[in-house]
């Protein structure tokens, strides 16, 4: 029932506000977003409390790691929609709100579903459902990125659309099509006796497919126009959570596959991708000269983190990926929400044209400098231990040489991001010191993250090494 | 069934060269509703066969939204654009090679599905997939907006047919969000073309060209 309601609230709101302007509109927007935080945080505290919760004859269902994922969307989905409405008062507000929830809907059904078809259906969503928020200012450039955005996930949703057919196929085959092949509980418990060279091959679909969507390299291309030219709200909901839940699809097949096709496959496949993106984001973090750019590489460094944590397995590397997950989104959106701030305020994004921050928006540079700070693994912010229990784990699993030259790559990335940091806060100033609005509604939705970023990094809150420890239990049996 | 769902597959595939070779948009546009017509069949065949009624309705489905809808949205997208090219077009010779070489790919890639089981319809499969191959190879070497939506949808449309033909059938849900997806890309991809005339006054989107690095 609770799942039901999480689900609806966004829905239901997304289509009460296709016809509201004004105040209402945005009464509505507060309203739903509010909504769907409390029915996020309620499902993730019953799920961890007791059973995994189910509705509609188990076609919804919420064990630990839906809980988390479903957690995380909420949180992020209410930063990045307190502060919508700078973006929307600004333009024609157009279907702004409406496909704002229907994106955050879409993504609370894909981490709630127990049908792996439906959940492909859901993240296929995700695009649809953003593609004209990437578009939302209708520049030259946004309308290039929601083109590339468009037509690149689609045939990567398409990809992942062809494993899951042979994943069906695998099931149907060894155990008749009168089980629910596509149903997740069912996949895990037959995927000992499935073919394992159909679902190897189905597994390589489905890492090329979803792999697109999380921003995985080779796959990442779509990803550094979109999040920089998206509105810092959707940017932040893309890059905080959109990913992440790429990622989690792959993940709910990665069992499955390891009863089917023995642990060394998946681990292969997924430890090259992710020393790949780290490789390709160091190299990238160097030469942009966009800052919302800067922080669209970064994205595909983390998710290549969490990528290797999920190579190396085990509890330590898994739990360390899903912290890195939980983590990453909080810094990052706190990230692109700021970066949102300082182009409203220089109208461009160009590193360039953003000089001596430090001086002129004393408060806003003083936040972008914290959450910078936690993007590239500083403690006390929680990247920090999370990136730590990612490369123990490959330490201490055997794999010294992959953890090595990804350690080795990320000092690289480490030192491109704060030389881009460094340019934008203390350059040679280019304007004068102005007004700087920075109230507590401008204060909370950067000091709430940042706040829960340390205790994630200092002092974990009691029952998170519960919580971790459970959908390790899931995921890795 | 072996007969006819071989006929059917192979008579797709050619139909999917028939599209690499063509130049001509209408053509192209006839071409593709006629493959998704053979896809129709192949679904009312293999459910009639397989005494699968659920896939005599997707059959009917895909008449109604791939065989007609969407090639009218196409035509609609497609009309003030030039029949063909304006620069002389790459000679169709090589890539009607590359094709052949991908449906050779398509057989071994398949093996581990083919060899797996004893279906009546297994020899289709790999030509279902060779279908998919080539429209995957359409889009990514297609030149202007419509050759990427085109290439996409022979994409989807071969993966839709190795989908009937290995497994009878998705169960209703997933096949319904299948049809709502593509007709919903191709309704976006639409929009988006319409603004990129208005910008750039072509639909060549080798004119996004702005954003790098």
């Amino acid at each position: 029932m609770m799942l039901v309601f999480v689900l609806a609230v966004p829905l239901v709101g997304a289509a009460l506000s296709w016809r509201a302007v004004g105040r209402l509109a945005a009464t509505l927007h507060a309203v739903t977003a509010a909504l769907t935080l409390v029915g996020a945080l309620a499902v993730a505290v019953t799920v961890n409390r007791g059973e995994p919760l189910a509705a509609f004859d188990g076609l919804l269902r919420a064990d630990a790691l839906s809980a988390w994922m479903i957690a995380l969307i909420g949180i992020v989905g209410a930063l990045a929609a307190s502060e919508a409405p700078r973006y929307v008062a600004h333009a024609t507000p157009g279907r702004f709100y409406p496909l704002f929830h229907l994106f955050v809907f879409t993504m609370l059904l894909a981490v709630s579903t127990d049908d792996v078809g439906l959940m492909w259906v859901a993240v296929e969503g995700t695009t649809l459902a953003s593609v004209f928020l990437v578009n939302f200012e209708r520049t030259r450039a946004s309308l290039e990125a929601s083109y590339k955005y468009l037509l690149i996930c689609s045939v990567g949703i398409a990809i992942a659309f062809l494993g899951t057919v042979l994943v069906y196929f695998a099931g149907i085959q060894q155990f008749g099509d009168e089980v629910h092949a596509l149903r997740w509980t069912t996949l895990l418990r037959l995927a000992p006796g499935l073919a394992p060279r159909v679902i190897e091959l189905a597994f390589v679909f489905l890492v090329v497919g979803y792999g697109t969507k999380a921003g995985l390299a080779p796959m990442h291309t779509w990803l550094p126009d979109a999040h920089s030219e998206a509105p810092a709200p959707v940017s932040a909901l893309m890059s905080g959570v959109l990913l992440s839940v790429g990622v989690y699809a792959v993940l709910r097949f990665k069992p499955a596959v390891d009863a089917a096709a023995g642990p060394g496959f998946a681990r292969g496949i997924l430890l090259s991708l992710g020393v790949l993106s780290v490789a390709v984001a160091a190299a990238f973090l160097w030469t942009s000269p966009n800052y919302k750019r800067m922080l669209a590489y970064s994205s595909v460094e983390h998710i290549g983190l969490v990528c290797l944590g999920l190579g190396f397995g085990g509890t330590l590397g898994t739990s360390g990926a899903l912290l890195h997950v939980a983590n990453h989104a909080l810094a990052k959106s706190t990230g692109f929400l700021i970066s949102g701030r300082i182009r409203a305020a220089y109208g461009s994004a160009e590193i360039a044209a953003v000089g001596g921050l430090m001086r002129s928006m004393p408060r806003t540079g003083a936040a972008f400098l914290a959450a910078m700070l936690a993007l590239v693994g500083l403690p006390p912010f929680g990247l920090f231990v999370s990136e730590v229990m990612i490369f123990g784990a490959g330490f201490a699993q055997g794999f010294a040489a992959v953890a090595g030259v990804a350690l080795f790559l990320l000092v690289i990335a480490f030192a491109g991001l704060l030389r881009g940091v460094h340019a934008i806060l203390y350059g040679p100033p280019v304007r004068e010191p102005a007004e700087e609005a920075f109230g507590w509604r401008s204060a909370l939705p950067v000091a709430a993250p940042l706040a829960l970023l340390v205790l994630t990094g200092l002092a974990w809150p009691p029952g998170l090494a519960d919580v971790l420890a459970r959908i390790v239990a899931i995921v890795v049996p | 069934m072996t007969t006819a769902s071989n006929l059917l597959a192979f008579l797709g595939l050619v139909v999917t060269l028939l599209i690499v070779w063509r130049q001509s948009w209408p053509a192209r546009l006839r071409l593709f509703a006629a493959q998704s017509l053979l896809l129709a069949a192949l679904a009312s065949t293999v459910g009639v066969l397989a005494q699968r009624r659920g896939l005599v309705l997707v059959a009917a489905v895909v008449i109604v939204v791939k065989g007609l809808v969407i090639p009218r949205v196409l035509a609609r997208i497609g009309s003030g654009a030039p029949v063909r090219p304006i620069a002389p077009g790459r000679s169709s010779g090589i890539t009607l090679l590359v094709a052949g070489g991908l449906v050779v790919a398509a057989y071994v890639i398949m093996l581990p599905v083919t060899s797996s089981v004893e279906l009546p319809t297994e020899g289709a499969i790999p030509l279902a997939f060779a279908m998919a191959l080539i429209g995957l190879a359409l889009c990514v070497t297609g030149r202007d907006a419509l050759g990427h939506i085109l290439g996409f949808l022979v994409f989807e449309n071969g993966i839709f047919g190795l989908a009937i033909l290995a497994t009878y059938g998705l169960p209703g849900i997933v096949e319904a969000g299948v049809f709502l997806d593509v007709l919903v890309i191709v309704l976006i991809m639409e929009a988006v073309v319409v603004q990129v005339r208005r910008e750039h006054d072509s639909i060549d989107v080798d004119r996004l060209r702005e954003l790098r690095g």
